[in-house]
């Protein structure tokens, strides 16, 4: 639940707090390895991780206590818990925040301890997953936990009713698919763009064979290539193929057909696959379109060890259980959120489900966002205030992308 | 003899001292420490070391000028009291004025009804006015489709979602504020009401004449506090629209809780806070000063 803060000076005190307690803060009391490891897993699966964690906690007596961090307020979370000291043992770190988190001190370097756990050996993932993607500044403080990657999941009886064979492959398919899907009718849309999704951009970006990243490592949004997708973005809604609405239920607008294509992760369709059985074998999850390559996003989450934590041995040993390919396996099943462990992506039985067949494909293909501090708040943000600004409000489309760059000009990953 | 001297004396001072001591810890020091780091450039990367944290005199405040989205929360802050202030005011003076006429059961129940918004939890009525704005879904767009009104975006549309907004701000505004002027109505003396019968006065003139002059310390401090929650306004854009669509919902307090919490930039939220600070108290001010000496009833 989010707390409610009314007065306007709430982070001061906190933060003026923090500063006083600081010192009494940072020394772990030697004693008391005893009592429960205190888990935070994002977003809504807390009940899901308990069950996951039920034969570990059989097995060696420790208790677990899990608690679900809702998505949006992961950023409030995590400041008052650094400021107050009151942090978790063991937490999951989506991996746009893995910056935020590290430059606050809040996860322990791992390095000198991997060595004692073999299940957590690098060699174990693959290796987009594990060198750069699990550490900062050149100290690994996080582990490989899910494979997040974004794929197109298409009606297929939907868009054969009206004369589409196959998901489109490219964007250009995609956006007259998309015409013609919302031709259909009033309140009929062709695709749905989530107005918080902030790597969708990015992804278009990627495809279409650019970056967003410069040579010497600094946030560059001025290329040729982000500008087709800034067109792309802004012409699926011109076309009126897109909801405007920001409270669009994406998994309802898909199960009852108002809109039939949309990029998301497997989770969505694990979420199909649980709220819509009926629906089986009219939709379909195929590569994000493609401009010159079908490059997506790898958005997986690590964990960590939370840096005061006073029972490091504990946390460590739930972490080598939780990087166990049966324990991965298993989490797919319970979540719909893939595997890292390489054993377990090559799962035969995994691989037999042509979705999942996609997911592997394209998380071959797919790219970390930079490493840069506060990605999501600020260049995740801004870039959505542009492009929504142009598409939404009708605002100058090369003024607002003149301020974005002006925005964004100069943050590096360093 | 001197020590119950003594002791008559410094009696008051003991009575205070809690509250004094709450009041000095929780409401002065915090705003000499918004100031003080007001001036650094503290953020989250000072939790893991303290020596991140540098001085760098009055940027902040050169930054927050520049900053386009401290401009619009500002004016949004401003349009939202623009709106708000008079509603509340107006809206609880009359419901008030009404309830007051009757001490039947039914009105008796019709006041806790009203002051319910009130006590209840903003999630709650976050969750029940967004199921009510949805565009899809939602309760409102349904009656509208019934007389073939199309699809509104109450949340979506940057203009509407800040009426939207206001509007259950001003919902659950009332409630205390009509239970505030209930309780002045309690004060007006009966015997000039009876007098201005007497004289031939109906209903109307009574009330604008009489009751709502002698009303005016409450209307001046409903006023003075709707002002200041205004200000402050954080709850209702917080978890209706976070500050949505596009900053359209964006007030001070929500630009400053965003700076501080998700951009972990604390010295450049405290320097916002410190302006926000300023702002109110001189409105206050300005406020207390333009008020006339109370005529004595």
């Amino acid at each position: 639940m989010k707390r409610i803060l009314k007065n306007a000076l709430a982070p001061v005190v906190i933060a003026g707090l923090a500063l006083s307690l600081g010192g009494c803060a940072s020394d772990p009391s030697p004693s008391a390895a005893e009592g429960p490891l205190t888990v935070w897993v994002m977003g809504d699966s807390g009940a899901n991780f308990e069950s996951l964690v039920a034969p570990f906690v059989t097995e060696t007596g420790q208790e677990i206590e899990v608690v679900a961090i809702p998505w949006d307020s992961i950023d409030e979370k995590l400041t008052t818990s650094v400021a107050s000291g009151a942090g978790p043992d063991v937490l999951q770190i989506g991996l746009s925040k893995l910056r935020s988190f590290a430059d606050a001190g809040a996860l322990l370097p791992l390095d000198d301890l991997l060595g004692d756990y073999p299940g957590l050996a690098p060699a174990n993932f693959p290796s987009g997953v594990s060198g750069d993607a699990t550490s900062v500044n050149g100290e690994v403080v996080s582990v490989p936990w899910v494979s997040d990657t974004r794929v197109l999941f298409t009606r297929t009886d939907i868009l054969a009713a009206n004369g589409i064979d196959a998901p489109p492959t490219t964007w250009d398919e995609l956006r007259a698919d998309a015409k013609t899907l919302t031709s259909r009718g009033s309140g009929q849309y062709g695709y749905y763009i989530p107005q918080w999704d902030a790597p969708l951009p990015i992804e278009m970006t990627w495809s279409l064979g650019g970056d967003v990243i410069d040579s010497d490592g600094n946030v560059d949004f001025d290329t040729p290539e982000f500008q087709d997708a800034v067109d792309m973005y802004t012409g699926l809604y011109a076309d009126g193929s897109v909801p405007t609405n920001g409270d669009f239920d994406q998994t309802q607008g898909f199960i009852s057909g108002v809109a039939p294509m949309l990029v998301s992760g497997p989770y969505l369709g694990k979420a199909i696959t649980d709220g819509a059985p009926e629906l089986d074998g009219k939709w379909q999850a195929s590569l994000l379109p493609a401009g010159t390559s079908s490059t997506s996003l790898f958005a997986g989450s690590n964990l960590g060890v939370w840096a005061n934590t006073d029972q490091q041995d504990a946390s460590l040993e739930l972490l080598e259980y939780l990087a166990e390919p049966e324990t991965q396996l298993e989490w797919y099943s319970l979540s719909g959120e893939l595997p890292t462990v390489s054993a377990a992506l090559g799962d035969e039985d995994l691989n037999s489900d042509p979705n999942v067949a996609v997911y592997t494909e394209q998380l071959a293909s797919s790219k970390v966002l930079p490493l840069v501090s506060n990605w999501d708040s600020s260049v995740g943000t801004e870039l959505l205030n542009a492009l929504n600004a142009i598409a939404l409000t009708g605002a100058d489309r090369d003024d607002t992308l003149a301020g974005f760059f002006a925005k964004t000009e100069g943050l590096g990953i360093d | 003899m001197k020590g119950a001297i003594l002791r008559n004396r410094l009696s008051p001072y003991l009575f205070v001292s809690p509250a004094m001591l709450l009041l000095v810890t929780f409401g002065v020091f915090p705003i000499f420490v918004a100031l003080a780091v007001s001036f650094t450039n503290m953020n989250i990367s000072a939790f893991a070391n303290i020596r991140n944290v540098k001085f760098v005199g009055v940027d902040n405040y050169v930054t927050l000028f520049g900053d386009a989205d401290f401009w619009q929360a500002l004016a949004n802050t401003g349009i939202f009291a623009l709106v708000g202030v008079p509603a509340i005011v107006v809206l609880s003076l009359a419901v008030a004025l009404l309830l007051n006429r009757s001490d039947h059961p039914f009105f008796r129940a019709l006041r806790s009804f009203y002051f319910i918004p009130a006590i209840t939890a903003i999630v709650a009525i976050s969750l029940i006015w967004g199921y009510l704005y949805n565009t899809q879904f939602g309760f409102l767009n349904y009656l509208l489709s019934l007389v073939g009104v199309e699809q509104v975006q109450w949340l979506s549309d940057p203009v509407l979602a800040k009426f939207s907004v206001a509007l259950v701000a001003v919902w659950r505004g009332t409630g205390l504020n009509i239970i505030i002027f209930l309780a002045a109505l309690q004060g007006v003396p009966k015997d000039y009401l009876e007098a201005a019968s007497l004289d031939g006065a109906g209903e109307w003139r009574k009330t604008f004449s009489i009751t709502v002059p002698l009303l005016r310390f409450a209307i001046f401090f409903v006023t003075v506090t709707t002002i200041i929650s205004w200000g402050q306004f954080f709850d209702e854009p917080f978890v209706l629209t976070d500050g949505g669509p596009l900053g359209a919902t964006t007030s001070v307090s929500i630009f400053l809780y965003k700076e501080g919490f998700r951009m972990n930039q604390f010295g450049y939220a405290s320097a916002g806070s410190i302006v926000l600070f300023a702002i109110i108290a001189i409105i206050t001010v300005f406020q207390l000063r333009a008020r006339k000496a109370d005529d004595e009833y």
